[in-house]
């Protein structure tokens, strides 16, 4: 299959990175430009950020989120293992699977993940990534934070990251929505009100919000005619809109920033409806052999998708395990079968997008992020001296059964971040946690803020970055104050 | 800053002031109004030495010669040795630099040449009577470079900004307005008798009046949220009583159900009530539905509405109560804090979020003013924090505008809540009607005397209009109802929008006529609903009534989706979450809200449904029978011979199942359809 890739769109340098994002916003789809003119948020101090921008290693982005808390030690920060044991005191448990070597010699992993191991010399493994402690926790609220970079409440809606590169930079193929979220669904599950709360463009409007697709299998359909209706259909009832638009009488006197805008909108949804490069979101299309590598479940397809979107121009994608209360990597109980379970979905599939990113010579320029709201312990929660209610459902002091077996406690001063591509380092290993509980991060520890630095200098957009909203500057990372980890960069951008 | 994370930093953050809160007395507070440049973000402060090698936050200032920047380089130097004898009422030397049109009506400047400019040779001489400033050290080399660049550049100047703090010297309570004497051409009506004068002074010409159908779709769309149904419009049309449209607002008004239905969405959005949303997992929210409704089904009068709100009933506490996440929050967070801003902002058009983190940098409001509004209803002793960190004293509880009266804080919260209503209330704060008949009057005309309608200290376009409205909703015992209908009744409400090019700049705003407003989600789902004979069939929000009551059963679909809870179609609509208090909502259709309207599957499924309804019943007649139906229940009017075509090729002869629906779908997208023009 072939896509169309932005020529302008190579990482370059920073005047150039300047200067296309004026070309951008000059080319940029005809809506957001009325948009822009709509009292939407003005971006602050627009001159000086782009004298400033860092020089960006990456174009394109791909975060994989493990939605629920994803234990270090049970996936990419082994401690000493312990099998199964009756009677055993649980404190004694810090990893319930071996470690195993990876492609960077002397790092090892936990079991269950040997396809990422076989991949991990192509990026950077953080280790001493901590979140925030947030009192008792509730997993959305932690969601919020990582997403956003604020912590709710806050007194306006704060974009997710994806909102922001859609802000800022644009779509790198305008037939592709630059922010795609895939495999969340936002209905008919726990905690969707919160969930809902920062899948958004927040104050940044809905023209930067993210294009939901829950159900990678069924993204074609949410760029298609609706269904049941025929391409030919849906072409014809277009251009028969047209005619009647036009023909209406409000069009003489209407105004251009009510109807005229209006329309550009709806001209622009259908460029997308009809474009050739929507074929990227058809995962029916990909060659079976390449689909079954894939194929683990939902995440897995979802990969497929992002690689596909990816190479389509999308610039910012989620993936996500899904968070729904108390599955998935929100182990309470039985977590050592349950993480087995995950990793076995999501190994093949991200290795898989890592290496067919490398194959198409689009790894360079993409940076894929996997990264969870905090990880887990057996014994505490939160953080040492945290007063947060332990909410783990497989209380007991010892081992009795396979249900007492994991790591159920949410643990928010040691987790670990993958990243690849896009001029991040490889076979980097940033930062450690202790051996022996508790298994804080050693040294500096990288925090959300300054995780969130990297990740948007990496695409060229200053840590200081700021709009206006009622009167006010609202910075892409908290109060402008985040500050880019030099050391996960083959080249720092700044 | 007002973003800042409870524990955001690692261990660090309990003992860092990490965000910098110092830095903001160090700088002036001055009134900006919207302009690019309004906020100065914190790297540019000049902070104490000692707290500078604290913070981590400083990159450094862009290296010359960038272009002069006004608001960083000159309004610092200008606020700090040159306004207080030379701005905002003060003028020495009759030398105003209030604003840079007052700097150039006097011969200080020369825009373009620094050298014939005698502010430079003032700044620069040792002359005792000659000199500027007269007092105090010579200004540096630098900062008489930096006015030498700004007086060559043609003194920039941030768009919009003025030393001048108009609203503070305002008086608060209501001014009484002189009616300019009625003639012919203005009508009895107040409204165009002061409309008429703001014309001819602003020497604009006021928009042509309105036909009947665009007149009713308004009138009912801007009350009860509804379109006229056909029936309404062709007995309206062939009506030939004068007095037909002051009766068909009459009539609109009497429709109390209809009425509480549309208000609810207006009201939900702006105390932040919901049937779902964040805060009620931990039972940290708590609904005010049903006293809501019930207060817009009765009318209640708007202060007492007020007074429910903040000393509230169990029925009304949702909105005092605030949303409560589980866990640990920012301190300009806390409940008491939530009260404070939301207060502020909902009622009296002030914001207060930056004065809940520091004393606010873009307005006069200090910290220990928002803490005043929290103190009142927090049940322990608030601490005030700085920017989340601790100050080591304790809040006052006061109004902020204490000219009105005191606040016994020795009294427990609901008896301090209690007066703080009274105050709020008090006939002296002519903020408090203001804020409201500015919000009312955008509602209908599209567009706030004051806009942002949350920034009241801002001039409105007309004062006199303003005034009169505030003064007849006081008059009228806080009536809402009246108050729109005073609005509906003028000749400005019923006369034709003003086409826009783009979104008026604040400030140079020049009012000829109404501006048409986009439909919210919720009329237009109630829209849909009608014309397709879909919708759900229940309520999701329990406001105490039975079903049969829910509406006055002359137009619109059996359950309103005001009552329901918001779904994807809505909220790409604009229906907001609620999470924050929201008092406008975006006015232009998106490119993915567009993809929503094109292909998803909630739009696309009521319009299939409606279709095979309209088949069935229109099966008989011919297809120019339903395309005219069409068109007078969607856009109250007949299509022209060119529609009516396209129409019919849409729909097919006879009309098909396909063609319905995507003649349905061409007409619920065209722009006539979703504004109220």
């Amino acid at each position: 299959m072939h896509f169309l890739i932005d020529p302008h769109a190579n990482p370059r340098n920073p005047a150039e990175v300047a200067a296309t994002r004026r070309d951008f916003l000059k080319a940029m789809s005809a809506a957001s430009i009325a948009a822009l003119a709509a009292g939407e948020p003005r971006r602050l101090f627009a001159e000086e950020a782009a004298a400033a921008a860092p020089k960006a290693t990456a174009d394109r982005c791909i975060l994989l989120w493990m939605a629920g808390g994803m234990a270090a030690p049970e996936t990419f920060d082994p401690k000493r293992y312990q099998p199964f044991e009756k009677g055993l005191p649980v404190e004694r448990v810090m990893s319930t699977f071996p470690a195993i070597d990876t492609a960077i010699p002397g790092v090892q992993i936990c079991e269950g993940l040997e396809h990422v191991a076989g991949v991990l010399d192509r990026g950077t493994l953080i280790r001493s990534h901590v979140v925030a402690d947030l009192g008792n926790i509730l997993h959305s609220r932690h969601q919020y934070h990582w997403h956003t970079g604020y912590v709710p409440p806050q007194t306006v809606a704060a974009p997710h990251m994806g909102s922001w590169m859609a802000r800022v930079l644009g779509p790198n193929n305008p037939a592709i929505p630059p922010f795609i979220a895939i495999g969340q669904r936002l209905e008919d599950i726990g905690e969707k009100e919160e969930l809902k709360a920062f899948y958004t463009g927040g104050f940044l409007g809905s023209e930067y919000g993210p294009f939901l697709l829950p159900y990678p299998d069924q993204a074609a359909s949410a760029v298609g005619p609706p269904q049941g209706m025929t391409a030919d259909r849906f072409a014809s009832r277009y251009k028969k809109f047209k005619q009647l638009a036009a023909a209406s009488p409000d069009a003489e006197f209407a105004s251009d920033y009510h109807r005229e805008s209006m329309l550009r909108s709806i001209e622009n949804a259908h460029r997308l409806l009809e474009s050739p490069d929507r074929t990227a979101f058809d995962l029916t299309l990909e060659p079976k052999e390449s689909y079954e590598k894939y194929d683990t479940g939902r995440f897995g397809l979802g990969c497929l998708l992002a690689r596909r979107l990816t190479e389509a121009g999308a610039r910012f994608i989620e993936v996500s395990t899904e968070y729904v209360p108390f599955l998935h990597w929100d182990t309470h109980e039985n977590g050592h079968e349950t993480y087995a379970r995950m990793k076995g979905e999501i190994d093949r599939p991200i290795a898989q997008l890592i290496l067919d990113l490398e194959e198409r010579g689009l790894l360079d320029r993409t940076l894929v992020i996997l990264a969870s709201e905090f990880s887990r312990d057996m014994m505490i929660e939160g953080r040492p001296g945290s007063t947060a209610k332990d909410q783990s459902r497989a209380k007991s002091d010892t081992l009795e059964e396979p249900i007492h077996y994991g790591l159920h406690r949410h643990f928010t001063a040691g987790c670990s971040v993958l990243m690849f591509g896009g001029g991040i380092k490889k076979s980097y290993v940033h930062g450690a946690t202790a051996e022996e509980r508790p298994c804080l991060a050693l040294g500096t520890p990288v925090t959300i803020t300054d995780l969130h630095a990297s990740i948007y200098a990496a695409m060229g957009i200053s840590p200081a970055t700021s709009f206006e909203i009622e009167k006010r500057p609202f910075y892409v990372t908290e109060d402008g104050k985040g500050q880019v980890v030099k050391d996960l960069f083959e080249r720092s951008p700044v | 800053m007002h973003a800042t994370n409870a524990g955001g930093a690692f261990d660090i953050a309990a003992a860092l002031p990490v965000r910098s809160a110092a830095g903001y007395d160090e700088y002036p507070s001055v009134s900006f109004p919207t302009s690019d440049r309004t906020c100065v973000p914190m790297r540019l402060f000049v902070l104490p030495a000692a707290l500078t090698a604290l913070l981590c936050v400083t990159p450094s200032v862009a290296a010359d010669p960038a272009p002069i920047d006004f608001a960083h380089d000159v309004l610092p130097i200008l606020k700090a040795r040159c306004a207080k004898c030379h701005t905002d009422g003060t003028y020495k030397g009759s030398f105003s630099l209030d604003t840079r049109a007052t700097m150039l009506e006097s011969s200080a400047v020369v825009p373009g040449d620094p050298a014939a400019s005698d502010l430079i040779d003032r700044v620069t001489s040792d002359e005792p009577d000659y000199k500027m400033p007269p007092e105090g050290d010579r200004l540096s080399e630098k900062q008489v470079t930096l006015l030498r660049r700004w007086i060559e550049a043609d003194l920039p100047w941030t768009d919009g900004f003025t030393f001048r703090t108009a609203p503070k010297s305002k008086p608060l309570a209501l001014q009484k307005v002189e009616i300019p004497p009625a003639t012919p051409e203005t009508g009895e009506h107040p409204i165009d008798r002061l409309l008429a004068a703001y014309a001819s002074e602003h020497d604009v010409t006021l928009s042509s009046p309105a036909d009947d159908a665009a007149f009713l779709r308004r009138l009912n769309l801007d009350v009860v949220g509804l379109l006229p149904s056909e029936a309404q419009l062709t007995e309206f049309l062939a009506n030939t009583d004068p007095d037909k449209r002051a009766k068909a607002v009459e009539a609109v008004l009497g429709r109390d159900r209809d009425y509480a239905a549309h208000w609810m969405t207006f009201w939900n959005d702006l105390l932040r009530n919901d049937y779902a949303g964040t805060g009620f997992i931990d039972g940290g929210r708590k609904q005010i539905t049903g006293w809501l409704y019930q207060a817009l089904l009765a009318n209640k009068p708007y202060d007492a509405f007020v007074r429910e709100l903040i000393a509230p009933t169990p029925e009304s506490e949702g909105f005092a109560k605030g949303i409560i996440w589980r866990g640990r929050v920012n301190a300009s967070q806390v409940p008491p804090l939530q009260f404070s801003q939301n207060v502020g902002q909902v009622f009296l058009g002030i914001n207060l979020k930056c004065a809940s983190c520091h004393d606010s940098f873009i307005d006069d409001w200090k910290l220990t003013d928002a803490y005043g509004l929290a103190a009142i209803v927090a049940e322990e002793p608030l601490e005030l924090h700085r920017c989340d960190i601790p100050q080591g004293k304790t809040a006052e509880a006061k109004f902020v505008f204490p000219e009105l009266g005191t606040i016994d804080a020795s009294v427990p919260p609901a008896e301090r809540q209690k007066r703080l209503a009274e105050l709020m209330t008090d006939p002296g704060n002519g903020r408090l009607p203001r804020t409201i008949a500015n919000r009312i009057w955008r509602q209908m005309m599209g567009r706030g005397l004051v806009e942002p309608v949350d920034a009241m200290a801002a001039e409105p376009w007309s004062d006199e209009v303003l005034e009169h409205l505030a003064g007849d909703l006081v008059e009228n015992g806080y009536d809402l109802k009246k108050l729109i209908r005073h609005i509906a009744s003028s000749k400005a409400y019923q006369s034709q929008v003003v086409p826009l090019d783009e979104e008026p700049t604040t400030g140079e705003y020049v009012y000829a006529g109404p501006v048409a407003k986009r439909l919210s989600a919720e009329q237009f789902l109630d829209a849909v609903w009608t014309i397709t004979g879909t919708g759900p069939d229940k309520a999701s929000a329990n406001i105490g009534v039975e079903p049969q009551d829910i509406t006055d059963g002359v137009a619109g679909p059996p359950v309103r989706a005001a009552f329901v809870v918001s779904d994807p179609l809505m909220r790409s609509l604009g229906r907001p979450n609620r999470e924050q208090v929201v008092t406008t909502r975006p006015d232009q259709l998106t490119t993915l809200q567009a993809l929503d309207l094109s292909n998803g599957p909630l739009l696309a499924e009521m319009l299939t449904k409606g279709a095979g309804t309209l088949v069935a019943k229109f099966k008989d007649l011919p297809s120019d029978v339903l395309v005219s139906h069409l068109f007078k229940a969607a856009l109250s009017r007949e299509p022209t011979d060119e529609e009516f075509a396209v129409a019919l090729d849409l729909a097919g002869s006879p009309p098909g199942q396909e063609g319905v629906t995507d003649l349905l779908w061409a007409i619920v997208l065209l722009p006539e359809f979703q504004h109220v023009r």
